[in-house]
């Protein structure tokens, strides 16, 4: 059993002379969640066909070292006519015939539709379905599960829970999470996969994404009064590569962490402004994925 | 759960089991009525003008229930089935089965619940149809009614085997029926040709009569060149379908 579930190289897919897939190359560990993070059209709903076998690559190679494969469309219909429960235990039986049944039910109330499940599936919400898809998606123990959106059409609640169910499973499954709300991401992947028009440009982990952007660390200097004297002090500094009053903030750029760190306290004890706090500026995950993307 | 019994579930919470038996149940009805009184409704509207009806007869009322079940029955069959086979039609419900199951694991059940389904439907039609014959007018030859009703449910089975192979080419559910039910036509229109009538499968629909009259069997070839049509019509749409992007 190798350690990566999924390896794909230069996995191309062309529809017409449209291309979709771009030459994308990646990897996924056994027992993480990785995060296929990007904008629509991207190409993540093709990769993750590709990769659940849906679809065929025009070009490259992938493996998927996992016997029990599930996938979650953005979008998950069922037979109108089926009740919530058969749905399930369909899905269960397909899976893993034979298998304890009880499954069902825990599955049903984990999802939220255990007092739903004698309930034929062609009254129910698009967030219903959503659940109902995760329920059939879960409930056959994958090892690997392919989520395209899976919290896209949930309330808040329904996608804490979707989160939770999604973190409960790292370890004992391997889980690629698509989407594009960031703080879904944040929340549960340890790796993530940026694709932008149909190429990977970044692989790796949250941190490292934002460690590594092309941003220059930056401090934010609050000060009591006007920030002017402070930002002409600063100015003069050759190793300041931008600042920039903001009201009673001041943000202060350096090349690099390390000068920031050792010159900006040592400049702002030498001039005489009443400095009421000083942090280094987050950059949060949205800002860099539009940094990258664009 | 299983693929079969979900085929049966479809069959009966979608009604269209009912659809299936109200067509042949309906026309093994009105079959030996239209028959036996034939020459009473004429009169009632003819309006004093003398039409020439030929007498009631076992094989009048049986061959007036083939020949209008099979016309609006076939199309029936051809949209149930239709209903069944084109699992691809909606890309959404497709990925819950095929990242599941085969796609012999899904079609096998699909396509002998829908064979089962059309012709126990036809059978209780024809079934009909016989009693009908025997209460109002006489008895139908029985051994003949037999073995042309047999004849004729290899020949439904080639419509849903038909119905499957037009599903592997389009996706749409209509389109599929009307594929199925335009190729019938063309097979019946070659039919026409002598040379090409005898080893057809819409020979089999002309069996009916014939064998019901006390004819003679003669439809190895037909009967042959049927299954091996259904059989590799059935494999063909196997292949498309495995071979087909979600």
């Amino acid at each position: 059993m190798t350690h990566d579930v999924v390896e794909a190289s230069g996995i191309t897919k062309r529809y017409g002379t449209t291309i979709a897939l771009d030459d994308v190359s990646l990897s996924v560990r056994r027992g993480s969640v990785y995060g296929l993070v990007g904008p629509n059209g991207a190409g993540k709903t093709t990769l993750l066909g590709i990769l659940a076998g849906l679809r065929r690559p025009t070009k490259g190679e992938f493996t998927v070292d996992a016997r029990r494969v599930a996938v979650l469309p953005d979008a998950p219909q069922f037979d109108p006519w089926m009740k919530a429960r058969e749905v399930v235990d369909l899905s269960f039986n397909l899976a893993l015939p034979g298998g304890d049944s009880a499954a069902v039910d825990l599955v049903l109330a984990r999802t939220g539709l255990l007092d739903v499940a004698h309930r034929r599936v062609g009254g129910f919400s698009r967030g219903m379905l959503q659940r109902l898809g995760l329920a059939a998606a879960v409930v056959g123990d994958p090892e690997l599960l392919l989520l395209d959106e899976p919290a896209a059409a949930l309330d808040p609640a329904g996608r804490r829970e979707v989160l939770d169910m999604v973190n409960d499973l790292r370890g004992d499954s391997t889980v690629i999470f698509s989407s594009h709300i960031l703080d879904d991401v944040e929340a549960v992947c340890d790796e993530i996969g940026i694709l932008s028009k149909g190429q990977i440009i970044y692989e790796g982990t949250l941190d490292d994404l934002v460690r590594g952007s092309s941003h220059l660390p930056s401090y934010r200097v609050v000060v009591r009064g006007s920030g002017d004297s402070l930002v002409t002090v600063l100015g003069s500094c050759d190793w300041v590569t931008d600042v920039i009053a903001d009201g009673r903030s001041v943000i202060v750029t350096a090349a690099t962490s390390a000068v920031i760190e050792q010159e900006l306290v040592p400049c702002l004890a030498a001039c005489d402004a009443a400095i009421v706090s000083v942090a280094p500026v987050e950059r949060s995950l949205e800002d860099v994925f539009l940094e990258v993307t664009q | 759960m299983s693929f079969w019994r979900l085929e049966l579930l479809r069959l009966f919470r979608t009604h269209r089991i009912w659809i299936l038996l109200g067509v042949f149940v309906s026309f093994g009805a009105l079959g030996p009525l239209t028959a036996r009184f034939l020459p009473e409704i004429v009169a009632a509207v003819g309006g004093g003008v003398e039409i020439a009806v030929p007498p009631a007869s076992p094989e009048l009322a049986m061959a007036g229930y083939l020949g209008n079940a099979l016309q609006i029955g076939i199309l029936a069959i051809a949209f149930v089935a239709a209903a069944a086979l084109a699992f691809d039609s909606k890309p959404e419900m497709a990925v819950f089965l095929r990242t599941r199951a085969s796609v012999p694991q899904i079609l096998t059940p699909r396509y002998v619940v829908n064979m089962l389904a059309s012709i126990f439907s036809f059978v209780v039609g024809t079934a009909i149809a016989y009693i009908g014959s025997v209460m109002l007018i006489g008895t139908p030859l029985l051994g003949g009614t037999l073995i042309a009703t047999l004849l004729l449910s290899v020949y439904l089975v080639f419509v849903v085997a038909l119905t499957g192979l037009a599903a592997s080419l389009v996706r749409s559910i209509p389109g599929a029926a009307l594929i199925t039910v335009g190729t019938l036509i063309v097979i019946g229109v070659v039919g026409l040709i002598p040379q090409a009538e005898a080893w057809l499968p819409s020979s089999l629909v002309g069996s009916f009569d014939a064998l019901i009259a006390g004819g003679e069997f003669d439809y190895w070839g037909p009967l042959v060149v049927t299954v091996v049509l259904s059989l590799g019509s059935i494999g063909a749409s196997i292949a498309l379908i495995e071979r087909r992007e979600t």
